[in-house]
């Protein structure tokens, strides 16, 4: 029986001392794994997505069964129970119009009911974002919030009582989890807290892509000054979720403000510039951010070498991961890059090979964590995840 | 579903809304500043009340950006 607070803290100074760009005694494993703790622990993608303990339970296995140093404590992030009882229009669930052995979906707005916020509603996001949220946004994705001004019902109300009391439910159980994957597993909680930057959140969850490119290109200026209007907020909430000790980094969800999505034009003017001082005060204050690169983020490299050394740790997708090494690794300390589709399709033998290239040619003088390219759903093959982890264990050594 | 304004209309609320305007600053939803000029006069120790209204209020703050963020 391994004496799992020595494990514990063997892991965390291997993980920690990578993030800070040193060299460990090997390389740490820190695999984001979603729907794979369902396909692991034999549970449908249904019962860990309704179910938070049930995705709590599967995801310490899977911490007690593989030699993982660090993993999320629940990266089936989007616990159904919240979204059901606010019912918001934008998610579907395994189980409620879907198959019950498949992730949860987020759906964008049907294009001819409009955005869930509108073109001509960006003065008042900008003069009050949280006003804005809640008088307008919220009844808008919501099925059962009224507006001001519309008849009050029982549907509002409950909405309220129950999406407030299961967010108090979830988010209290965290410590516990965090705890016992310590105490059971020897695992490091991998991130604590949460970002999204001003230009991604206005595409996400209220302009939509479509709508969003459409105003940058005929009201760049709005955009501009409703991103500024959200850094103050975007930043208060990432200081606030982070871990106050700043042992481990703030997680920031990078989705569409890249080219070719957007221009570099509006990358440069608009998404950079209130992005770049969330994460140097941040920074300041001691905490370092994940940039978890979802897709492809080449073009942008040499803007984010301009951060502070040892500021963020870059996550890599679908970029070359030797090229983000050449073009960040002397500043920050990177992780992932083994591809999902070779995890889903290809054999153990493949991934062992991948592994011992990245290896070889990112981790050779430390800062290097390993990591599949993106969230690891349902699809991933056991086996692969066990090559991935041994063949880290083999090659990762210093 | 019709496509166009009267559609857009049919999906959502119009973005004026009666509700009092407040200067809200991050962690803020209706600001202790606020609330105490509905109070009657406060006696004791005002801060108690302010605490427990701002702490209160905090999470409502909380509640709606997580909403926006992680849910």
């Amino acid at each position: 029986m391994p004496d799992m607070e020595q494990l514990y803290q063997q892991r965390l100074k291997r993980y920690t001392t990578a993030m800070r760009k040193g060299k460990p005694d090997r390389v740490p494993i820190r695999p984001f794994v979603a729907e794979f703790i369902a396909t692991y622990t034999g549970f449908t993608c249904q019962e860990v997505t309704q179910d938070y303990n049930k995705a709590f339970e599967a995801t310490r296995r899977c911490c007690r069964d593989f030699d993982w140093d660090a993993t999320v404590p629940n990266m089936v992030y989007v616990w159904a129970g919240i979204p059901q009882v606010v019912n918001l229009k934008y998610y579907q669930f395994p189980g409620v119009g879907l198959s019950p052995n498949v992730g949860f979906n987020y759906l964008e707005p049907p294009e001819e009911q409009g955005s869930w916020m509108q073109a001509d509603e960006y003065d008042a996001l900008i003069e009050d974002p949280t006003g804005y949220l809640y008088n307008v946004w919220l009844p808008r994705v919501s099925r059962d919030v009224a507006a001001p001004g519309q008849p009050n019902t029982l549907k509002n109300n409950l909405s309220f009582l129950k999406g407030g009391m299961q967010m108090m439910n979830y988010f209290g159980a965290f410590p516990g989890q965090i705890e016992k994957m310590r105490t059971e597993c020897g695992t490091v909680s991998a991130i604590a807290g949460i970002f999204k930057a001003p230009l991604d959140i206005l595409a996400d969850k209220l302009r939509g892509y479509l709508g969003l490119a459409v105003d940058l290109m005929e009201r760049p200026d709005k955009v501009k000054k409703a991103c500024e209007a959200l850094m103050p907020h975007l930043y208060h909430v990432a200081l606030t979720s982070s871990d106050p000790t700043g042992t481990v980094p703030i997680g920031f969800w990078m989705h569409r403000a890249c080219v070719p999505f957007i221009s570099q034009e509006h990358f440069d003017n608009i998404h950079w510039p209130t992005l770049k001082p969330i994460i140097e005060e941040l920074w300041k204050n001691g905490r370092q951010t994940l940039f978890y690169a979802e897709g492809k983020w080449g073009a942008h490299l040499k803007t984010f070498a301009t951060l502070p050394e040892r500021s963020i740790v870059f996550h890599c997708d679908r970029d070359d991961v030797f090229e983000v090494h050449r073009a960040l690794g002397h500043k920050f300390c990177i992780s992932g890059g083994v591809p999902n589709m070779m995890l889903a399709y290809g054999k153990p033998q493949e991934v062992r090979e991948c592994v011992k290239k990245i290896i070889q040619g990112v981790a050779r003088d430390g800062g290097y964590i390993l990591d599949a390219s993106a969230i690891v759903q349902n699809d991933a093959k056991v086996e692969n995840m066990k090559a991935m982890t041994e063949a880290g264990r083999e090659y990762g050594q210093y | 579903m019709k496509h166009g304004r009267s559609a857009r209309v049919q999906h959502g609320n119009n973005a004026m809304t009666t509700e009092p305007k407040f200067d809200r600053k991050p962690g803020e939803v209706i600001p202790w500043r606020e609330k105490v000029k509905e109070l009657p006069e406060l006696s004791g120790n005002p801060d108690l009340v302010k605490k427990t209204w701002e702490d209160a209020d905090a999470l409502a703050y909380v509640y709606i950006w997580q909403l926006l963020l992680s849910f």
